[in-house]
């Protein structure tokens, strides 16, 4: 595979198959992590950990052990059991290292586990045919993607804070108007490549 | 015979994952007050939320703290119930003497 290839795999990842504005995937911690900057942040962080090393173990997973083992379907099984640990792993890190991050967090962190987009991208390594390296940039720019729409919804969210908006819209209605406009314009993407 | 592989391999990798899991606790252990592990583990440990806190955990440090009440947690069972209360009151009369001291 090609660096052009490559670095085309990484656009398509980052922008054009966002997950969350076109792929639709990881919307609880998108709505619900995202009244403050640095807990949107912080969140996205640890997004980017579980997917990236949940990538590389599931992918070495299938084609080491399941594939051989000539048991594919139990690729789901295996994949939840991996991402769990995973996410308990990072659960107890950012407990020791940030007890800030760790509150600010809360209940999201541990449902990490049910965010679909760890899953999904798991998932989609496999359904994709990916090989080493175009394993590591997909699931190395998702999460990327992810990140950076969370900090940009986030931002949003804080200067509608401020703003005037009809007692009927304030919260999280509004914040799914910002969510379906921010799609719109991600959606108009498509069109680069 | 066929169906005793695939157990074997998931149950080899969750083993794995679990001494994972162990190695981490272990490295990355964090201090914590023994009085709300001790309140923790008279708790259900059913994380069901119907106290209003997110977990045990936050429940057991609502309890200490005295923002909260025993009969908050709907699935306790009477007996337990009993005893975390003695314990409490054991806690805060021990904390009272000391800081009448």
């Amino acid at each position: 595979m090609s660096i052009s290839a490559l670095i085309s795999l990484a656009f398509t990842a980052l922008i054009i198959e966002n997950v969350i504005l076109t792929q639709f995937l990881g919307i609880c911690p998108f709505l619900g992590v995202s009244k403050k900057r640095s807990s949107a942040v912080g969140m996205g962080m640890a997004v980017v950990a579980v997917i990236l090393l949940a990538g590389i173990i599931t992918w070495t997973l299938y084609h080491y052990v399941l594939s051989p083992l000539k048991m594919e379907y139990m690729q789901t099984i295996v994949f939840i059991l991996v991402i769990a640990a995973l996410v308990q792993m990072v659960e107890l890190i950012v407990k020791k290292i940030s007890p800030a991050l760790y509150k600010a967090l809360g209940i999201y962190l541990p449902l990490i586990t049910t965010n679909c987009a760890v899953l999904g991208v798991a998932l989609l390594n496999i359904r994709k045919d990916f090989g080493f390296a175009e394993m590591l940039v997909y699931s190395l720019f998702i999460p990327l993607g992810f990140l950076l729409v969370i900090t940009i919804f986030s931002m949003l969210r804080e200067k509608i804070e401020m703003a005037p908006v009809p007692k009927a819209f304030k919260g999280t209605p509004i914040a799914l108007v910002v969510a379906a406009i921010l799609a719109m314009i991600f959606s108009r993407f498509g069109g680069l490549i | 015979m066929d169906i005793l592989i695939p157990a074997l391999v998931l149950g080899a990798i969750g083993f794995v994952l679990g001494l994972l899991i162990n190695i981490v606790s272990k490295y990355f252990h964090v201090e914590e007050d023994h009085r709300i592990e001790k309140i923790e583990e008279m708790l259900p440990k059913y994380n069901c939320g119907a106290c209003g806190y997110a977990g045990c955990h936050d429940m057991a440090i609502g309890l200490l703290n005295k923002k909260s009440i025993v009969s908050q947690c709907k699935p306790i069972k009477e007996e337990a119930k009993v005893a975390l209360m003695a314990h409490l009151d054991q806690l805060f009369k021990a904390e009272k003497e000391e800081s009448n001291n």
